[in-house]
This record gives structure tokens, sequence and C-alpha cells, in this order.
């Protein structure tokens, strides 16, 4: 590990969901405003509707277990949810964020490959990311043509003119992907894999909307 | 480093057998048969003398020094003829025999025992496992398999290299009934030593070789090989074959050549990074290694089509228009005045809109005028011309049309279908280094890969 993120990494416990956000705003790929909050009491200086998210390293699929609720619209639903959620996982911490709306979801992500070290992904998001395996890899570190061969290999390609009211800026995913392949630079050989599922493109807008960093366990 | 496996003084086939039953008798009869023309040494302490050569008792009793050492013997026995080929100053060893890591433990140690000996000597070694060598140019065929069996490519501008032995010989034999030559057929088998990027130094520096094709299995050091093939791509094309796509084909992958299958959707990725073109069976591979070895590259993607037969015009219009391919070609739109030219060559119910259509009526002279006609165009990067040879106005002359255009112009690919006069003209068109197909599909895919890979050197350069 080198760079900023051996800076931000300073234990060897899995991430929760929000270190896993500061590394990757500390490397300039932008996430959803939050606020990390102990009780709905105090109320959030944040844009309503809000999502409520579980905050607990150990727990890695957090929909799957209840431990995300979206579209919450005002202060006092914010309340019962964090209480809701602080019965519900006791001694976890509790996340409330800014949602995105509207635009394209997409997957970007890194995994150490045994045969070639680590590869970058990207590809349409979702829930569907399995079901239509229209994902890119690539070897890092990529150039800017390389992530722009890799739009151009995936239906993401299409938003760039447009569909359905919904339109993407080249650019924004190009600099996206060459600021993730900086932190596959940096986390190196200590790579297991690193999720940004969904990325919510809007315009020249991008949003880490989740985010999940797996490292590989010290021998 | 290899330069001297090109052109060796003498080759020792050890093993060499007068029973024709025997792989050791078909390798020193294809030796023999290739028109070699250094000393060929059989060795075997059985014999005095087999096909009128002098036979060894050991590799160590040859006068003089010996430049590849071909090893047919027993598994069980091939370290010891290693060790003395090593002794005797043998500069390259290739062991066709079986019987190492692919079969197990035991096979392993021996595999082990072998590579400790190559290890710091002046010697190395092609294989085990492996069919051979077909090295054209030099007159050298090492392989396992009778000119009565399969046939043997000419010289040519391929530079082909095979995981596969089986695969490599057969292919070989497909292509040789068109003519279609190569630089050199590699079988590596368990590339114990030497592997393919080292063959690939080799083909890059060499003249003849205009392209590679590869089929492949697995790679060792995938950073490396990553590395590799990416600078040779941006000299020379380089064509890969990967198998083992799917969980179940790299589990017999694993079982054949004792190496894993790596994840194939990373796979895929590096090769486009590389500048590789990936084919997915062995027509492919030798189809698209001959159009980036025969033709210059193409500065875009727009396509002219020039056909006698309306469907064969549509059938291709469906293949090039296609948008769900991933560097889609796409059809040229021909500017009013190419279409008015057009137009005074061709019949009144013909067609001078893209595919331009000449009917049964096109005459030789007339492709040669619309070629003309099409070349001058700047919105057409490249020209498909099929040569239908149904009508009596279509003869061999449509070869020396084609060739006229392609050296002063732009790309083109030719589509001939049928077979009775069509393989003639594929034969021509071959010997005069036209990249032509015997199929739509086939002609499409092929532009499709020297697209691919010119758009790979224009960002790149």
């Amino acid at each position: 590990m080198k760079g900023k993120i051996s800076q931000l990494i300073t234990t060897d416990a899995n991430l929760d969901e929000y270190a896993v956000k500061r590394i990757i705003s500390a490397y300039g790929i932008p996430t959803p405003k939050s606020e990390l909050v102990d009780s709905g009491e105090k109320g959030v200086d944040l844009e309503f509707p809000v999502v409520v998210k579980v905050l607990d390293p150990k727990i890695l699929h957090k929909s799957e277990v209840g431990g995300v609720t979206i579209g919450v619209s005002d202060q006092k639903q914010l309340a019962e949810e964090v209480t809701r959620m602080k019965t519900r996982f006791p001694g976890s911490g509790v996340l409330v964020e800014e949602m995105e709306k509207g635009g394209l979801e997409i997957i970007a992500g890194l995994v150490s490959d045994r045969n070639f070290g680590n590869v970058i992904m990207l590809g349409m998001g979702g829930i569907y990311t399995e079901l239509y395996h229209d994902v890119v890899f690539r070897l890092t570190p990529i150039s800017r043509t390389d992530a722009a061969d890799m739009i151009d290999s995936v239906k993401i390609r299409v938003f760039q003119k447009g569909f359905r009211g919904i339109r993407v800026e080249r650019d924004a995913i190009i600099d996206m992907l060459l600021k993730l392949s900086l932190i596959s630079d940096d986390i190196g050989g200590d790579l297991d894999m690193l999720d940004l599922n969904p990325l919510i493109v809007n315009g020249d807008r991008i949003s880490a909307v989740d985010a999940k960093l797996i490292l590989k366990q010290l021998p | 480093m290899l330069d001297e496996l090109f052109s060796p003084a003498s080759i020792a086939i050890i093993g060499a057998s007068r029973d024709e039953n025997k792989i050791g008798n078909v390798i020193l009869g294809n030796l023999v048969s290739s028109g070699f023309s250094g000393r060929i040494y059989p060795v075997n302490p059985s014999y005095s003398e087999i096909m009128g050569l002098k036979c060894y008792p050991s590799v160590k009793d040859i006068d003089g020094p010996t430049s590849i050492a071909v090893i047919v013997l027993p598994a069980h026995i091939v370290p010891q003829a290693v060790e003395d080929c090593i002794r005797s100053g043998v500069r390259f060893l290739i062991i066709i025999s079986g019987g190492f890591a692919e079969t197990g433990p035991e096979g392993k140690m021996l595999s082990d025992r072998i590579l400790s000996l190559i290890r710091n000597s002046g010697t190395r070694l092609i294989g085990p496992n492996t069919v051979g060598l077909y090295l054209p140019y030099s007159n050298i065929n090492t392989t396992l398999t009778s000119y009565t069996r399969v046939s043997f490519p000419p010289p040519g501008n391929i530079g082909f290299i095979s995981q596969s032995g089986a695969l490599g010989l057969l292919t070989m034999d497909a292509i040789s009934e068109y003519g279609i030559g190569i630089s050199a057929f590699i079988n590596l088998g368990n590339r114990l030593d030497v592997d393919e990027t080292e063959f690939l130094d080799f083909f890059e520096s060499d003249s003849r070789t205009g392209s590679v094709a590869i089929y492949m299995e697995s790679v060792a050091d995938g950073r490396s090989f990553y590395e590799r093939i990416r600078r040779f791509n941006n000299k020379k094309p380089l064509v890969i074959l990967k198998a083992g796509r799917t969980k179940q084909s790299a589990m017999a992958a694993s079982l054949h050549t004792g190496a894993m299958a790596s994840n194939d959707s990373v796979f895929n990725g590096m090769l486009s990074q590389a500048g590789s073109v990936r084919a997915y069976d062995e027509t492919e591979l030798i189809d698209y290694a001959r159009v980036l070895a025969y033709s210059k590259r193409m500065p875009g993607n727009r396509i002219a089509v020039l056909t006698t037969a309306g469907g064969v015009g549509v059938i291709s219009t469906d293949y090039i228009s296609d948008p769900e391919g991933i560097k889609p070609l796409q059809m040229a739109r021909l500017s009013e005045n190419t279409k008015d030219q057009i137009r005074k060559v061709i019949v009144p119910y013909g067609s001078a809109e893209n595919p331009i259509d000449l009917t049964a009526d096109g005459s030789v002279s007339d492709y040669d005028r619309v070629l003309e006609i099409l070349m001058r165009d700047e919105d057409v990067d490249a020209v498909l011309v099929y040569a239908l040879p149904q009508t009596p106005k279509m003869d061999m002359g449509v070869v020396d049309v084609v060739e006229k255009h392609m050296k002063v112009g732009k790309p083109i690919v030719v589509g001939v279908l049928g077979y009775k006069i069509a393989k003639q003209l594929l034969v021509e068109f071959e010997r005069r280094k036209i990249p032509a197909y015997p199929s739509v599909h086939r002609s499409i895919k092929s532009l499709g890969a020297l697209y691919e890979y010119s758009a790979f050197r224009s960002v790149r350069q």
C-alpha cells in the first residue's frame, strides 16, 4: 500500500461503507452528501429525501438484512427510522445520505486476478449486473484511451447520446475510472476487491452511492 | 536467440526407427521429405543405418556439432538423453515424448529433472509433449504426422504458434488446400523452457512474418505476457485464439496441458488493451491473420460492397450494419458524384447505391472501372469485392483488377462463393496475397478484424 490510502487505512479490520467512501472521496470520486448520526433527535443538515443505512463492517450486504431504508422524506420520519435501525442492529452505526435522483446506474470496481494482478471493471450496474454480464475489464493502470475503450465496450456508450431522457457525459466516467485506477495502484498487492455499485451518472455528475472494499487477509 | 533454430547445420533424431508404425520413423521421414539441406543424424543403438542414413548409437557418438536434437523416447529415459545432448553441445532440444507434468506426480518429477539439467546449460528446450516444428523457409519438418495423412503449407507470412499440436497440424492441412502459407509452425507442448514470448521476439524481427496467430489455453505469467503482446502489436498484428472460455472447458484445458485457464472476461479485456484481435475458432484465427498480414490498415469503418448478386449484397449489408457489433462496421454513404459515375458504368437495372450491384451483366472491366471510382471516394475506407463465378463474365482477370487497386488504394477484402471455379479464384487471390474468403460472414468478420487492429494502431501512435 502506498500514497494517500496508506494514511486512510490504519487498521486491519474490515472497513465500513463510510470509511470506504472517505477513501474514494480523497481520490476525487464523488459520493452523496452524508452524516453519521447517533440518534434522529438532532436532525440532519441534508436535503430530503434521504436514505438511512446501517453502518457495520460485518454487514456487507445491508439491504438483504433490512439495513437500508430509502425515500425518508422529513426529519420526523428520519428520527423514527434511526431509532428502528438502532433497535434492529444494536452496536452498529447509522449513516444518512442524500438520495441521487434519476440517472444511469453503472458499476465500477477493482479485483485482484490471480493471473493478471489488479484489474478494473466497468459495466451496467444496479441489481442486474450479474444477469446481463455487460461488463468490461482492463488491467490497471489504465490510460485515458483504455478508459474510453471501456465505455465503448458496454451499453453505457448508448447513453452518451441520450436514451429515454438519461444522458451521461463521457469525461465524467473516464475521470472516475482514472481515479479508480490510481486507487488500484496505491492499494497494490493488498487489494482483494472493491465495488462501486451503483454509481449514478447524470450528465457530468457522478456519485458512488454504495462502496465496498475488501483487502487481502494478512497471512 | 532462436535464430539458430531456423538455420541449423544438423539435426539428430534420437529414437529414430525403421518401424513404420513408430513416431521415430515418421519424423525422420518427414525431415528427409521436407528437403532439409543440412546433415541428418538418426540415433538408435539398434541400427547401423535408417533410410540410407548412418545411424548412431548415441548423440555422443556423432562427430561434429549437432544444432537440433529431436527426442522421441519413452519419458523415463528422456532425462539421460537430455544430459547426453547437453554434454555434446546440442543447441536446441525438441522433446516430442509425452508422459511428463501433464500425466501426474511421476511425470512432474521427470519434468523437474529435465528442467534442472537445462538450467544453466547452453541448451534450450522446446516441449516436452510437442508434435514438433514445421519451418518451411528452412525446409525443416519435425512433426509426428506424415505427409500421407496431412498436407503442409508453403512458405508464407503467418507465424503460427499452437498450444494444441493436433489442432495446429489439422489447421495447416486445411489451409494448404488454398495455398495459404506460413512462416513457421511452432507447437510448444508443455513449455518447460521456451515459451511464446521468445518466439514473438523472433517473429517481430523476422521480415517474412507479417502477422502471428496463436492458439492458447493458458498463460503462465499474465502480466509479462500482456506487456509482451502489447509491444508486439505496436509492431505487427497478433491474433489470439484462447480456449477455455467457460468453466467446463477450463477444466478440460487443465487436463490437457497441465495448466490452469484464467477468467475469460479478464483475458478478453487484456487482449483488447494489448491490441490483439481475438479469434473464436481455428478458421477465424487464420482468416484474421491473413487479412492483417496482407492488408494496409483501414483509416475508418465505412465499407463499400461491390457485387454481381443482389442477395449477397443484402446479406453483407445486414452483417455490416449490425448495431450489436462492438467495433461496428458501417455501410459507406456514397457521394452523389460517385453514384453518378457508377451509373455510367453499370446497366440501368443495376444499383449504384451501396451495396453496388453490377448484376449478372457485370464484367471484369466493369469491376475495374467501379473500383477506380470507389478508390477516389473519400467516404469509403475499404471495399468488399465479391468475385462470384456463376456468370460467364467473371473470370480470373478479376484477380489482376483487384490486385491493381489494392496495391495503390484502400484495403480490399474479397468474398468468393461456390466451389468449382471459386476454388481456383481463392487459390489465385491467395497466391497474390489478397485476402479472399469463401463466405459472406468470414469476409466481413475479417474486415472487422482489420478495422479493430487499425483502430488500435491509429490511437496508440
